[in-house]
């Protein structure tokens, strides 16, 4: 782990808190039920890039499993919010 | 000086983390839903890749490898992204969410009738 990595990852933490931040706005702001979809999947995908770059500023692999997991968890919401709002119902 | 690995690593960390923030600009300035899906569904998913691969490309070569993991990080990211966008976008036109104002041309409207019968509580 050299100081150059630590500090870029430290800076890409910063931005993407920011980034959790904004989607986080957009998802109390609507208006309606796809956009709050939208932005919790928005919202994964920066939480996913979050565990990346700790895995790198922390030196460990440990918590590199919750990405692929988030990344299919993600998918199952989003098609289920789909599926609710165009047939009242998920199955 | 840093090794050429790591600057690999440090250029898909930045580039990833530009289009993360280009997503959330998407999200807050763009003007309806469809617009939004667009920002979040391109930037965001390519986004993401890069951020993966910046975390194979800093831990490989460590006793902390991921390289089969994040291939099949990024293999899963492509997969389920476009689709999960296709099927919000599908549900949102269905249920007739607004288009913006400007909107010059609506070709979907002749494929894809609104099903008002099947608008349920959207709020």
């Amino acid at each position: 782990m050299s100081p150059f990595l630590s500090w870029i990852a430290t800076g890409c933490l910063t931005a993407l808190l920011v980034t959790a931040a904004a989607c986080l706005y957009r998802m109390a702001l609507g208006p309606k039920a796809a956009d709050r979809a939208v932005a919790f999947d928005a919202l994964a995908n920066v939480f996913i890039g979050v565990i990346c770059v700790l895995c790198i500023r922390w030196n460990s692999a440990l918590y590199f499993d919750a990405v692929w997991i988030l990344t299919l968890v993600g998918f199952l919401g989003s098609a289920s919010i789909a599926r609710f709002l165009e047939r009242g119902r998920v199955f | 000086m840093p090794s050429p690995i790591e600057l690999v690593a440090a250029g898909c960390l930045v580039l990833g983390t530009f289009l993360m923030v280009v997503t959330a600009l998407g999200l807050l300035r763009l003007p309806d839903v469809f617009c939004r899906m667009h920002a979040a569904g391109k930037a965001g998913t390519l986004g993401v890749v890069l951020l993966i691969l910046g975390a194979v490309s800093a831990l490989a070569g460590t006793p902390h490898d991921v390289s089969i993991r994040g291939v099949l990080a990024v293999v899963f990211q492509f997969l389920t992204t476009p689709a999960a966008t296709h099927l919000l976008a599908r549900a949102a036109y269905v249920c007739d969410y607004p288009l913006s104002d400007r909107t010059a041309v609506d070709e979907l409207k002749a494929f894809l009738p609104s099903r008002p019968d099947r608008v349920f509580n959207q709020e």
